[in-house]
C-alpha cells in the first residue's frame, strides 16, 4: 500500500506557543487514521497544515509521495469536509457540487455528469436545485461530502464530522459515512475529540496531546492498552486509584493502595515508588456478598452499591468499598440486578489493572 | 389595582409620544408635498385652496434646476462607483489582514463622520486650490468619495466580518485561487452590505449641502446648492417641488433597499453615524 500523507517531525508555533512539537505519522491509500485529542492538542493546526491554510515551521509534509511545502491549498488536491459544513449559502447544492470540479477545469458535460453520481452516491437524487438551508443538517452533511469527494482527492480530511449533529443522527451518520469513505475507497483522516467518533470511523487512532503524539494503534489497543496515563484518562472511563508499586517480578507487581494490596501487571517501574491505577468500569464483576461461585479475578473486595442507575443497555452501579469508591458497569441482560445497599463482592484480573508512574496529584 | 393602571398609563404615554415624534417627522415632508402642489402664486396658508402642476412642471422647464439635477445625478453616480470600489477594497483588506492598529486604522477610516462635513469642504478646497485642481466636477467627486468612503467601508465591512472564513477555506481547497474565490465566494455573501453601501454613498452624494457649497463652482453646481441659491434670490414653490423629486429619489432607494436587503439590515450595517 502506497503511503498517502506522511509527517516528518512536523513543527509549528503560535508565538511561543509550539501547537504541533515535532509529530510523525502516515497513513496508507484506503485506511482511515483518526487524531484523537482534546482542544489544544495541536490537532487542528495539523489538519490546517495538511490542507494548506498554515505553514509548517519545521519538518516534512508529503502528500502522495510528494512534498506538499509551500503549496497553496488549491495546489493540493485534498478535500475537507468542515466541522459546520461550510456550504456556499448563495449556490443551489448541484452548484456547491459542482464548485470543485469548475475551479480544477474539468469538461462541462462531466461536470454535470459527476453531480449526478454524487447526488447518487450520498442519497440524494433530486435534490440539486435544493438551497442548502432548505435541507436538514444530516443533508447538507451528505452534500459537504459529495462537493468534497466529486473532485477525487488524494486524501479526505473530516472536522469533527459528526459534532453538529444530534445523537441518534450522528449514530446513524457515522456508519453512512463510513460505509460512502469505504465504497469510494478514499484515504481519510479524521480530526476529533471525541473518542466515540475516532473509535466508530477509523482504522488506527492517533493520540496527540499538547502538540505530540502520545500513541498510536488501533482503536482496540488504544483502549486496552494505553501507552500513557493521559491516553488512558482520555479514551474511556476508569476509576483511578493513587497507590506505591511495593514488589515488581517481571509483568506482575504488588501494590499497596488504601491500604489494601492489589496484583497488577506493569513493567518498567521501580519498587517503592509511586503509580495511579486504573480499572476500566466493565472490567469489574460483581457478585452477591453470599454467592459461594469462585470469583475471577485475583483481586477481591466487599463492597455496598451506593447507587444504580439503569441505563438501558447498562447498568452503572457505583459501589462503596475499602479502596474507595468504584464505577462498575454492568449488561443489564444479568438476570437479577442489585439494588441501592445490597452487599457485594467486587472483583478484577491482575491483567485488567492499568498501571503508571506517578500520583494523580503530582503527575 | 393602582400598580395595574400605573403602568397602563406609562404605556399609554409611551405610544402618545410614539405618535408626536413620528408626526414630528412627517410635518415638514407633509408641508412641502402640499405646497408643490399648490395652485396659488404666493405663500399662503395652509391648506391650500386648490392643486395644480404648474410648480412641477416649472422645474422641469428651468434650466438652473435641470442642470443641478443632472450634475447630481452624474456625480451620485461616479462617487457611487468610485467610493463603492475604494470600499470594497479597504474593508476586505481590514477583514482579512492581520497586524498592529488594525482597530485604529478601522477607526481612522470612519472618522469622517465625526469630522464635519463644512470642515472637509473647506480643507479640501484649500487643498485642491494649492495642487491646482480646478476642475469643478472633479473637485466635488473628491468632496463626495471622502464623504461616501466610510459608508461603504463600514456596510461593507460589518457585511464581510459576518462571512464565517471557512467559506473562504472551502472554495480555496476545492481547488480555487484566492482571486477566484473572492469573486465567487466572498463579494456575492457580502453584497447585501454592498449594495446598502452603494445606495448610502448615492443618497449622501445627492444630499450633501456642506461639502459641495465649498467645492462648487458657477458652472458646476449640484441640485441641492441650486436650491439654495434660487431660495436666496427668487423664492417660489419651485423649490418645493424640487424637494419633492429629491424626496421622491429617496423612497426609491428605500424600495430598492427594502426589497434586496431588507431595510432594518441595511441601517443597521450602514447607517449610524
Amino acid at each position: 500500500m502506497p503511503t498517502v500523507i506522511k509527517f516528518e517531525n512536523v513543527r509549528k508555533s503560535f508565538g511561543s506557543l509550539a501547537a504541533v512539537d515535532g509529530i510523525s505519522f502516515s497513513a496508507e491509500a484506503g485506511e482511515t487514521v483518526a487524531l484523537l485529542g482534546p482542544s489544544g492538542c495541536g490537532k487542528t493546526t495539523t489538519l490546517r497544515l495538511i490542507a494548506g491554510f498554515d505553514e509548517p515551521d519545521a519538518g516534512m509534509i508529503e502528500i502522495g509521495g510528494e512534498t506538499v511545502l509551500g503549496k497553496r491549498p488549491y495546489e493540493r488536491n485534498v478535500g475537507l469536509l468542515f466541522q459546520h459544513y461550510a456550504l456556499f449559502p448563495h449556490m443551489s447544492v448541484g452548484e456547491n457540487i459542482a464548485y470543485g470540479l469548475k475551479q480544477r477545469s474539468f469538461p462541462k458535460a462531466d461536470i454535470a455528469a459527476r453531480v449526478t453520481e454524487m447526488l447518487r452516491l450520498v442519497q440524494l437524487n433530486g435534490l440539486a436545485d435544493r438551497r442548502p438551508r432548505q435541507l436538514s443538517g444530516g443533508q447538507q452533511q451528505r452534500v459537504a461530502l459529495a462537493r468534497v469527494l466529486a473532485t477525487k482527492p488524494k486524501l479526505v480530511l473530516l472536522d469533527e464530522p459528526l459534532s453538529a449533529l444530534d445523537a441518534k443522527l450522528r449514530e446513524e451518520l457515522g456508519a453512512e459515512l463510513k460505509h460512502i469513505l469505504t465504497s469510494v475507497g478514499s484515504t481519510t483522516l479524521v480530526v476529533t475529540h471525541d473518542q466515540d467518533e475516532a473509535m466508530s470511523l477509523a482504522d488506527r487512532i492517533i493520540v496527540m496531546n499538547r502538540g505530540r503524539i502520545d500513541q498510536q494503534g488501533s482503536p482496540a489497543q488504544i483502549y486496552a492498552h494505553p501507552a500513557t496515563r493521559f491516553v488512558a484518562g482520555f479514551v474511556g472511563r476508569s476509576n483511578w486509584l493513587d497507590g506505591t508499586l511495593k514488589l515488581g517480578k517481571g509483568s506482575f507487581a504488588t501494590i499497596l493502595c488504601a491500604g489494601a494490596v492489589l496484583s497488577a501487571t506493569a513493567q518498567g517501574i521501580a519498587d517503592d515508588t509511586p503509580v495511579t491505577l486504573g480499572i476500566r468500569p466493565e472490567r469489574i464483576t460483581l457478585a452477591a456478598a453470599d454467592d459461594t461461585a469462585p470469583a475471577i479475578g485475583a483481586n477481591q473486595f466487599d463492597g455496598k452499591v451506593v447507587q444504580a442507575r439503569y441505563m438501558g443497555a447498562e447498568i452503572h452501579y457505583q459501589i462503596g468499598s475499602a479502596l474507595g469508591p468504584l464505577m462498575v458497569v454492568e449488561p443489564s441482560t444479568r438476570a437479577k440486578p442489585f439494588d441501592t445497599g445490597t452487599r457485594v463482592r467486587v472483583s478484577f484480573c491482575a491483567e485488567d489493572c492499568l498501571v503508571f508512574p506517578g500520583n494523580s496529584n503530582g503527575a | 389595582m393602582t400598580k395595574h393602571l400605573a403602568d397602563d398609563l406609562i404605556r399609554l404615554a409611551c405610544k402618545v409620544m410614539n405618535c408626536l415624534v413620528v408626526a414630528f417627522l412627517l410635518a415638514p415632508i407633509l408641508v412641502t408635498a402640499l405646497m408643490a402642489f399648490d395652485a396659488r402664486d404666493y405663500l399662503g396658508p395652509l391648506p391650500p385652496p386648490g392643486f395644480s402642476l404648474r410648480w412641477l412642471s416649472a422645474f422641469f422647464l428651468d434650466s438652473y434646476f435641470l442642470q443641478g439635477l443632472a450634475t447630481s445625478v452624474e456625480l451620485a453616480l461616479s462617487t457611487t462607483a468610485i467610493s463603492l470600489f475604494v470600499g470594497v477594497a479597504t474593508a476586505y483588506a481590514l477583514d482579512r489582514a492581520q497586524f498592529r492598529g488594525k482597530e485604529q486604522l478601522v477607526s481612522f477610516f470612519l472618522s469622517p463622520l465625526v469630522v464635519p462635513p463644512v470642515v472637509i469642504g473647506f480643507a479640501l478646497l484649500l487643498f485642491l486650490s494649492q495642487v491646482g485642481v480646478v476642475n469643478g466636477f472633479a473637485r466635488l467627486l473628491c468632496g463626495h468619495v471622502i464623504i461616501t468612503v466610510p459608508y461603504t467601508i463600514r456596510a461593507t465591512l460589518a457585511s464581510m466580518s459576518q462571512i464565517d472564513r471557512s467559506y473562504t477555506e472551502a472554495a480555496l481547497v476545492l481547488g480555487a485561487t484566492e482571486r477566484r474565490a473572492f469573486w465567487g465566494v466572498t463579494l456575492p455573501l457580502a453584497r447585501a452590505g454592498i449594495l446598502s453601501g452603494a445606495i448610502f454613498a448615492f443618497a449622501v452624494s445627492m444630499d450633501d449641502v456642506a461639502v459641495s457649497i465649498m467645492l462648487t463652482d458657477a458652472h458646476t453646481y449640484t441640485l441641492p446648492i441650486a436650491l439654495i441659491s434660487s431660495m436666496r434670490a427668487n423664492f417660489d414653490l419651485t423649490i418645493a417641488a424640487a424637494s419633492l423629486m429629491l424626496m421622491g429619489l429617496t423612497v426609491l432607494l428605500i424600495l430598492i433597499l427594502e426589497k434586496f436587503v431588507g431595510l432594518n439590515r441595511a441601517i443597521g450595517e450602514g447607517a449610524f453615524r
